[in-house]
């Protein structure tokens, strides 16, 4: 059963609706990241959940109970800032007690439990420092700890990560992810980083422009995105038409890209012009036509750029642009130089139908 | 070679400015031990006298009282006033907020002889006498923009998140304002405090418009008992008054420990 439920929420900041009916359910245990663009209301819905900010339609549901009345000082809910935004006149001891003094917790248990969530986020021996004394990385990870030891409801993480390098970024998102496991709470992960969050969520919920265009895994989003924001957002993909030459009765057409033909998997009728993307590792191509080739057309190697484990080929072929991103122990980039002409092809089932209507 | 003319050229600039700005006090301090009948400096011969002679001039006690109590009460009220007002101006949005910002600030730009006449007027027209009342409510209107001004220079840049984060953990309104809000703005609100106290504590201007016989400031009363004798009573009344401040400053620097009080925030 879901644990956290968000239903029809709504925000509206001048007159503009920011957050429009959003509902989601998320499941005890589970870690959801919100994704999507700048702008499109991630923080203002976690400002909901939190209760910072009142909903103005809609209500939320923390394990069945209503919430969204509640003050944000009533709700149980560890948040995690962007900033950190730790107590600067309070030591990392005081930080991470603060929440339990005002639970009125013995002070032999605050201690206990202090010493506890500080060695979970291995910052043992750095009680008496002040935020200001610590890197952001260590800044971050107090934190953490301060909101995970009074053991609340719902941990919310606002772009927890983007203050610091890339490096230590991925090696936090893995130490949060770890203790989120270990912890076993349920989780709302915001980030604009969709590698993080592809690396990290046991669901991902798309957001665009104050809806939630998909929730789903990782993998699912990625290979089966169901909106054009999705396919498009997630990354990267290239935009190629083609022309329906026959339409089948059992759902699939016969197309027409690129000068050949192609039968694909889509519901459409004769004649009409169908969109597709098609991520770049996903489009192939080889020197001489083989078998696996024999749908292929020829298209001109304008761009070759070397990308450590893959190169990137920028294609030209009827004008249009193509990307196809090659291992290179699939096809050694030497072989090929700017300038020839190579078969391109892909298999069907990697074209994600577009429902863009030109 | 080369870096060593400018430093000593920062050095004596600086030697000159703490000599300007600290040898009037040296000199209140040293003529009030003179032996002499008047006022001189350097002083001739070391006595106490003029400390023990105070005994025989109880009014000079009163006012010093009095000024105190005047000082604590507009410190303690324009500190309060001050930054409820910084927090309502830096925070929130609100119809003529430009204009009221204007208007509190104003004391800072009327010059103090005529706010002083406004206040008799004002005080005369609403029927309030003279009083310690009236005085510290003149002062109050004097040194709130002074309280608000240091204020606000605590709070631009506060990051609300840490309040929010204080929330989240459980706090209330209230226990955010005292245990974060007010212990991260604590520079500016003490700095504002002692302004205010100071401000209120030497005012001889304003006060000279409100005192009555019976109701009468230290600086006032120094002021007229000058007009009539010029002896060292003064220099000792005044040297009392510049060690009772140094005496607090040294006190709030060790009950709260803001050394950077004026230095720089946090
Ligand atoms: N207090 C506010 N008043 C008016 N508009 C606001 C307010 N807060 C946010 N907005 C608007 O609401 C929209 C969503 O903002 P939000 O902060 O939720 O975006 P976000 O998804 O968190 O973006 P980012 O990735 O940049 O943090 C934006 O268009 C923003 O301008
Ligand atoms: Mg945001």
């Amino acid at each position: 059963m879901s644990y956290l439920s968000l239903e029809n929420v709504v925000k509206t900041f001048n007159k503009t609706e920011v957050v429009k009916k959003l509902s989601l359910e998320i499941h005890k245990g589970e870690l959801v990241s919100f994704l999507g663009p700048s702008g499109c209301g991630k923080t203002t819905t976690l400002n909901m959940i939190a209760g910072f900010l009142e909903v103005d339609g809609g209500k939320i549901e923390v394990d069945g109970k209503p919430v969204h009345l509640l003050p944000p000082n009533k709700r149980e809910m560890g948040m995690v800032f962007q900033n950190y935004a730790l107590f600067p006149h309070m030591t990392v001891y005081e930080n991470v007690a603060y929440g339990l003094k005002l639970r009125k917790v013995a002070k032999s248990e605050i201690k206990i439990r202090v010493q506890e969530a500080l060695e979970m986020v291995r910052l043992s021996g750095y009680e008496k420092r002040y935020p200001k004394e610590l890197s952001g990385g260590q800044q971050q990870r107090v934190s953490l700890a301060r909101a995970l030891v009074i053991k609340p409801k719902v941990l919310l993480l606002d772009e927890p990560l983007s203050n610091l390098d890339a490096k230590l970024r991925q090696e936090m998102r893995e130490e949060i992810v770890d203790i989120q496991k270990k912890v076993g709470i349920t989780t709302i992960f915001v980030t604009h980083d969709q590698e993080e969050a592809l690396a990290i969520s046991d669901r991902i919920a798309v957001m665009y422009e104050g809806r939630i265009e998909q929730v789903d895994t990782p993998a699912a989003i990625y290979n089966y995105p169901k909106t054009d924001f999705v396919s498009q957002f997630i990354g990267e993909v290239n935009h190629i038409q083609g022309k329906v030459l026959e339409a089948y009765s059992d759902k699939r057409c016969k197309m027409h890209f690129f000068g050949n033909e192609q039968i694909v998997a889509i519901q459409s009728v004769k004649d009409s012009e169908v969109h597709f993307f098609i991520r770049p590792e996903k489009v192939q191509i080889s020197l001489g036509k083989s078998n696996e080739s024999k749908e292929a057309f020829l298209s001109k190697v304008e761009r070759k750029m070397f990308l450590g484990a893959k190169t990137r080929y920028i294609l030209r072929a009827n004008d249009q642009h193509l990307v196809a991103d090659i291992s290179n122990t699939v096809l050694n980039p030497n072989q090929i130089q700017e300038g020839n002409n190579v078969y391109t092809f892909w298999n069907p089932e990697d074209l994600l139908p577009s429902r863009m209507v030109r | 070679m080369k870096k060593k003319l400018p430093k000593l050229l920062f050095n004596s600039v600086c030697l000159l400015v703490y000599t300007f700005l600290l040898a009037p006090i040296v000199v209140v301090l040293l003529s009030s031990l003179t032996t002499t009948e008047y006022i001189v400096f350097p002083p001739k011969g070391l006595t106490l006298r003029w400390y023990t002679e105070l005994v025989d001039h109880p009014e000079f006690m009163q006012s010093f009282t009095l000024s105190i109590l005047v000082a604590f009460g507009t410190a303690f009220i324009a500190t309060a006033i001050g930054t409820l007002a910084s927090l309502a101006v830096v925070r929130r949005e609100f119809r003529g907020k430009t204009a009221i910002v204007q208007l509190v600030g104003s004391p800072l730009l009327i010059p103090s002889v005529v706010f002083g006449v406004a206040l008799l007027q004002f005080y005369s027209w609403i029927g309030l006498a003279a009083s310690p009342l009236a005085l510290v409510l003149g002062h109050i209107i004097l040194t709130v923009p002074f309280v608000m001004r240091l204020v606000v220079a605590s709070l631009v840049g506060f990051d609300r998140s840490i309040e929010q984060a204080a929330m989240n953990l459980g706090a209330g309104s209230w226990k955010v304002f005292f245990q974060i809000t007010l212990p991260i703005i604590k520079s500016g609100v003490i700095a504002g405090a002692i302004f205010a106290f100071i401000t209120s504590f030497d005012d001889l201007t304003v006060a000279l418009f409100i005192v009555s016989t019976d109701v009468v400031t230290l600086p006032v009363r120094i002021y007229t008992y000058m007009q009539y004798q010029y002896d060292p009573i003064i220099t000792s009344v005044s040297s009392i008054m510049i060690l009772f401040t140094v005496a607090l400053m040294l006190v709030i620097e060790r009950v709260l420990g803001v050394g950077k009080v004026f230095s720089s925030k946090n």
